[in-house]
C-alpha cells in the first residue's frame, strides 16, 4: 500500500490537539511515533470506553484519532528521556507538538535545539501560537468555539437561549487541518530545497477565520448576526429552514430557487399529500412570482413546511433530491452505516481489534484517491506498545539499558 | 490589477491551478495556495459570473453603481444588467473578496465548441484542475477523467461535491448545510430536548473547503514525487463523517446511538464528564439585543478550587454536592445556577480575564465584531491584514493561519474583477491573437 506520506517518519508528542493531524499522516502512509507520558496520553483517558470500563487501551476516542501509530511511553520531563527524544528527532522528517509555549525549550527540545537536522519540519500546534498577550491562557475545544466565533453564530432563534458549540473536537480539527496544510507545503518545498522549517499554528487563529460571512459582513457592512435555530446566522431574521417531518426527524430545506420542472413535481407531491393549498394557484407557475414569494412572502415557505410535516424524512430527502431540490435530512452519524451509497464508495474500512475480538468498520478518510491512499492502516497502539522496539531498532539501545530505564520510571 | 508578472516568489511559484469552482466550498482550496505563489485562474462563465460575486439578495455589494441583477445563479443564463452597460467592474460581495483574493479571473463559455477547445488548452498547461459542480457537469462537456488525463497526464484533478462522483447519491445536490446534516454534524450540536442547533453557518463549506485545500496540496506533493497526474474524488459529506469517528466507534462497540436523551449535551462535556463546563450569561447585550455570554470550564480540582476562591465562595469546594468532579457532574444544574449568579452582573471579558489569571479555562463568546475590533491576540498575530485595492481603497481580510518560518504565506492582491485577466491568460499564455480574441468575444466564447 502506498500513500501520500509514504516513507516519512513523524514524531508526535501526544496531545489531544495534534492527534488528528498525526492520524492523517499515519493514514497517508507515514510512520508516526507517538511519544506518550508513562501514564498515557490524556487522549486515552477521556472516553467513551469499551463497555464504559475505564482503561487507557480501551478509549474509543483514542482509537479513532491514533490509527496506525506507534506508541513510545517516556517521561519527557526527565533528562534521559529528553536525550532519547532528541536522538529520535535527529532522524525524523516531521515533529508535531502542542505543549504550552516555553515548555519544549525547558526540555532542551525547542526548534533551535534540534535544528541540526536540517530536513526537520517542526510543527507547534497550540491554543494561541507562540506569542501574543493570550498565549498562556487555558483553553479546551469548546472554549475555542466560544472565542473563535462559532458559538456566537450558533444556537436558537430565541435570543434568551445560550449560544451553542458543536460536539466532536471541531476547534481542534480546524487547527489540525492548517497544521497539516503547512506541513504538506513544507514537504513540497523540501523536495526542492532539502530544508525543513518551523511552523507555528494557533488554533484560535484558525477558528477565528472559520465563520464564513460573519467577519466580512462586519468589516464591510457593520452587521451583527442573529442566531437562528438550525440555520445560518444572519443580519436579519429569516423564516425557519429546519423543519420537522412526520416521523420526528428534521429536514434542512436549504434556500434555493425552484425551476419549472422541480416546481411542478413539488406541487404534484403537495397535492398527493393534500397540502398544496393556495400554491396550486396558477400564478405560482411563474418563476418570478414564486421566487419573490419565497424571498419575501410566506405562501411558498408555509407550503414547504406543510409538505415536510406530512412526509417521512427518508421520503423527503430522496424525493426532493430526485427533483433536483437539495434538501437534506439531519441524520445521526451512525445511521450512515446503513446507507448503500457509502458502501458503494468503499467508505468503511475494517480495522482489527483484538481487544474485543473483531474488526470494526472505520470511516475511510475524507478523500477518495488511489494515489493519496488516506485510510486507517491498523488499530491505535496500546500504551508503550512500541517502546522497546523503537529504543532498540531506532536508537540502538540494548535490552538491559531499556530495562534500567524502565526500572527508573523513565520509560514504560 | 493583479499582475501575474509581479507575483512574489513562493513555494508554489510556477504551479498553475485551473479553478472552475464557485460558491464557497470549492474556492477555498485554491485560495489557500495563492498564499504561496500558485497562479490560480478562476474561470467564470462568459456572460455570467460566480454567484458569490454579486448576490444582492444576500448582502450588499461593496461599492459601485447599482445595476440590475439576476437571481445570481453563476451557471445559469444572464438576466438583467451587469458589466456590459459600462458600469465599473470591480465590485463584488465581501465574501467573494475573501474567497478569491490573489487569484486571476477569466470568462469562458465551455458549452461553445471553441470555448471547450480553450478549456482543453488550459488543462494542458496547468498542474491542477479543481471544480465543485455536480458530477455530471464536466463529463457533459466531454471532459471525463480519462479524457482530462489524456490531455495532460501530469495534471491532478480534484472534484469537490456533496456526495462524491460515484455511488447512488452521485447526482444528489448539496450545499454546506446538506453535508453537515447528512453526516451527523448538525445533530451533534444543540441543547438536550430541543431541535438540533446545527452550525450557524456552513461549517462544511469552510472546514470542508480547508480539507479540500489539504487534498489539493497533498495531490500536488504526490504528483511532484511521481510525475503522474491522478484523480481525487472529494465528497464533502464523507469529509464531515471523518470528523465524527468517535461516535461511529461508540455505536459499533457499545451500540450507543447519538439519538438518545441528553445528547447533544449543549455546551457541557460528556467525554470526559467534567463540571463546570458551560456558557454563562453576563451583563450587557450585543447590537441586536442578544445577551453576552462567557464559557467557563474546570477540568481539574485545582481549577475548581481557584474558581470558588475567585467567586468569593471558598466553602463551595467543601460542599458534598461539589467537592469532587463526580459530585459536580451529578449536580450540574445547581452548580451552573451558582456560576450564573456570579457572572450575570459582570462583564464577560472581566470574567474571562479573572478566570484566566487564576488558571481557569474561560472564553468570552466573541462575535465577528469582537474578533476584529477587540481581540488583542488576533491583532497581535496579524490575522486581519490589509490588502491594498487600487480601485476601492484598502480592505481587511482574514489571513492564512499557519506561520511557516522560512517560506511565510503572503498575499499578492485583491479579488480579481470580472474577466480581468482574459488578455493575459488567452493572449500571453495561450497565444490567442487580438483579432481572434475580439472574434471570440463577439461569439460569446469569452
Amino acid at each position: 500500500m502506498r500513500g501520500v506520506y509514504d516513507g516519512l517518519t513523524v514524531v508526535e508528542l501526544a496531545d489531544r490537539r495534534n492527534q488528528w493531524a498525526g492520524k492523517l499522516l499515519a493514514d497517508g502512509g507515514a510512520r508516526v511515533i507517538q511519544i506518550e507520558p508513562t501514564n498515557g496520553s490524556p487522549a486515552r483517558w477521556c472516553g467513551p470506553f469499551v463497555n464504559d470500563n475505564v482503561d487507557p487501551n480501551h478509549c474509543l476516542d483514542y482509537w479513532w484519532y491514533n490509527t496506525g501509530k506507534q506508541s513510545v511511553a517516556l517521561d519527557v520531563r526527565r533528562t534521559p528521556a529528553q536525550d532519547l527524544l532528541r536522538q529520535l528527532l535527529a532522524h525524523a522528517d516531521v515533529f508535531l507538538e502542542s505543549t504550552p509555549p516555553g515548555t519544549v525549550a525547558s526540555y532542551g527540545l525547542d526548534y533551535r535545539s534540534v535544528a541540526a537536522n536540517k530536513a526537520l519540519i517542526y510543527t507547534s500546534l497550540t491554543d494561541f501560537g507562540q506569542d501574543g498577550p493570550w498565549r498562556e491562557y487555558q483553553m479546551n475545544d469548546a472554549a475555542h468555539l466560544a472565542l473563535g466565533g462559532h458559538m456566537a453564530s450558533t444556537g436558537y432563534s430565541d435570543p434568551s437561549v445560550t449560544p451553542v458549540g458543536g460536539q466532536g473536537h471541531q476547534g481542534w480539527h480546524m487547527g489540525g487541518v492548517f497544521a497539516l496544510h503547512g506541513i504538506t507545503l513544507a514537504l513540497f518545498d523540501r523536495m526542492t530545497t532539502g530544508e525543513g522549517q518551523y511552523i507555528d499554528v494557533s488554533i484560535h487563529d484558525c477558528c477565528a477565520i472559520g465563520t464564513e460571512g460573519a467577519v466580512p459582513e462586519w468589516l464591510y457592512n457593520g452587521a451583527t448576526f442573529y442566531r437562528q435555530t438550525g440555520m445560518h446566522a444572519a443580519a436579519r431574521r429569516q423564516p425557519d429552514l429546519e423543519l420537522p417531518t412526520a416521523d420526528g426527524m428534521y429536514v434542512i430545506a436549504v434556500n434555493q430557487t425552484f425551476g419549472d420542472k422541480g416546481w411542478a413535481k413539488l406541487i404534484e407531491w403537495m397535492e398527493e399529500k393534500g397540502v398544496a393549498g393556495e400554491l396550486a394557484d396558477e400564478k405560482y407557475r411563474d418563476e418570478a412570482v414564486r421566487t419573490a414569494d419565497y424571498r419575501q412572502g410566506t405562501a411558498v415557505r408555509d407550503g414547504i413546511r406543510r409538505l415536510i410535516a406530512a412526509s417521512k424524512g427518508e421520503e423527503v430527502f430522496h424525493r426532493a433530491q430526485s427533483y433536483g431540490i437539495s434538501w437534506a435530512l439531519i441524520r445521526a452519524p451512525e445511521e450512515n452505516y446503513d446507507i448503500p451509497h457509502y458502501q458503494q464508495r468503499d467508505f468503511w474500512r475494517p480495522v482489527e481489534h483484538p481487544e474485543i475480538g473483531r474488526a470494526i468498520p472505520y470511516p475511510r478518510g475524507p478523500f477518495m484517491s488511489d494515489q493519496l491512499q488516506l485510510e486507517p492502516r491498523g488499530r491505535a497502539p496500546h500504551l508503550g506498545e512500541h517502546t522497546a522496539e523503537v529504543l532498540e531498532r531506532d536508537l540502538g539501545l540494548r535490552p538491559a539499558q531499556i530495562a534500567a530505564l524502565a526500572a527508573a520510571g523513565v520509560v514504560r | 490589477m493583479n499582475s501575474p508578472a509581479n507575483l512574489p516568489q513562493g513555494i508554489l511559484s510556477g504551479i498553475r491551478i485551473l479553478d472552475f469552482t464557485w460558491k464557497t466550498v470549492g474556492p477555498w482550496a485554491p485560495r489557500l495556495l495563492t498564499h504561496f505563489g500558485a497562479e490560480v485562474i478562476h474561470v467564470e462563465r462568459a456572460g455570467s459570473w460566480d454567484d458569490h460575486r454579486y448576490a444582492p439578495h444576500r448582502s450588499p455589494i461593496i461599492e459601485g453603481p447599482q445595476t440590475e441583477f439576476s437571481s445570481g445563479n453563476g451557471s445559469g443564463p444572464l438576466h438583467g444588467g451587469g458589466h456590459s452597460d459600462g458600469t465599473k467592474p470591480y465590485y463584488s460581495t465581501p465574501y467573494f473578496t475573501i474567497l478569491h483574493h490573489g487569484k486571476l479571473a477569466i470568462s469562458l463559455n465551455t458549452r461553445h465548441p471553441k470555448g471547450l477547445e480553450l478549456a482543453k488548452k488550459l488543462i494542458g498547461i496547468s498542474d491542477a484542475l479543481v471544480e465543485n459542480f455536480s458530477g455530471e457537469v464536466l463529463p457533459s462537456w466531454g471532459l471525463t477523467w480519462e479524457r482530462i488525463h489524456e490531455i495532460n497526464p501530469r495534471l491532478v484533478y480534484m472534484s469537490t461535491s456533496g456526495f462524491g462522483h460515484s455511488g447512488e447519491y452521485k447526482a444528489y445536490r448539496s450545499f454546506g448545510p446538506t453535508a453537515a446534516a447528512q453526516s451527523g454534524l448538525s445533530l451533534a450540536s444543540g441543547l438536550p430536548g430541543k431541535p438540533p442547533a446545527g452550525w450557524g453557518f456552513s461549517y462544511m463549506d469552510v472546514m470542508g473547503g480547508w480539507m479540500g485545500g489539504l487534498a489539493l496540496i497533498m495531490g500536488l506533493l504526490q504528483a511532484k514525487k511521481t510525475g503522474q497526474g491522478f484523480y481525487i474524488d472529494y465528497s464533502v459529506t464523507e469529509g464531515a463523517m471523518s470528523l465524527l469517528g468517535t461516535y461511529m466507534l461508540d455505536y459499533q462497540v457499545n451500540g450507543r446511538t447519538t439519538r438518545r436523551p441528553g445528547f447533544p449535551p449543549g455546551n457541557r462535556s460528556l467525554f470526559p464528564a467534567v463540571a463546570p463546563h458551560n456558557t454563562y450569561r453576563c451583563s450587557g447585550k450585543d447590537r441586536v439585543g442578544q445577551d453576552w455570554w462567557v464559557f467557563i470550564a474546570c477540568e481539574t480540582q485545582q481549577q475548581f478550587e481557584s474558581l470558588c476562591d475567585l467567586m468569593g465562595q471558598p466553602d463551595l469546594c467543601l460542599d458534598s454536592r461539589f467537592a469532587t468532579n463526580e459530585a459536580r457532574v451529578a449536580n450540574q444544574d445547581e452548580l451552573d445556577a451558582i456560576l450564573s449568579r456570579w457572572t450575570r452582573p459582570r462583564r464577560r471579558y472581566d470574567v474571562m480575564q479573572q478566570c484566566q489569571q487564576a488558571g481557569i479555562i474561560a472564553a468570552a463568546i466573541q462575535s465577528a465584531e469582537d474578533r476584529v475590533e477587540y481581540d488583542p491576540q488576533l491583532k497581535h498575530r496579524g490575522m486581519h491584514p490589509v490588502i491594498h485595492h487600487p480601485e476601492i481603497g484598502d480592505f481587511e481580510y482574514e489571513g492564512y493561519p499557519a506561520k511557516l518560518s522560512r517560506t511565510p504565506a503572503f498575499v499578492h492582491g485583491r479579488a480579481p474583477t470580472l474577466r480581468e485577466h482574459n488578455r493575459y491568460v488567452y493572449g500571453e499564455l495561450l497565444g490567442v491573437s487580438d483579432e481572434e480574441m475580439a472574434s471570440l468575444e463577439e461569439q460569446g466564447v469569452i
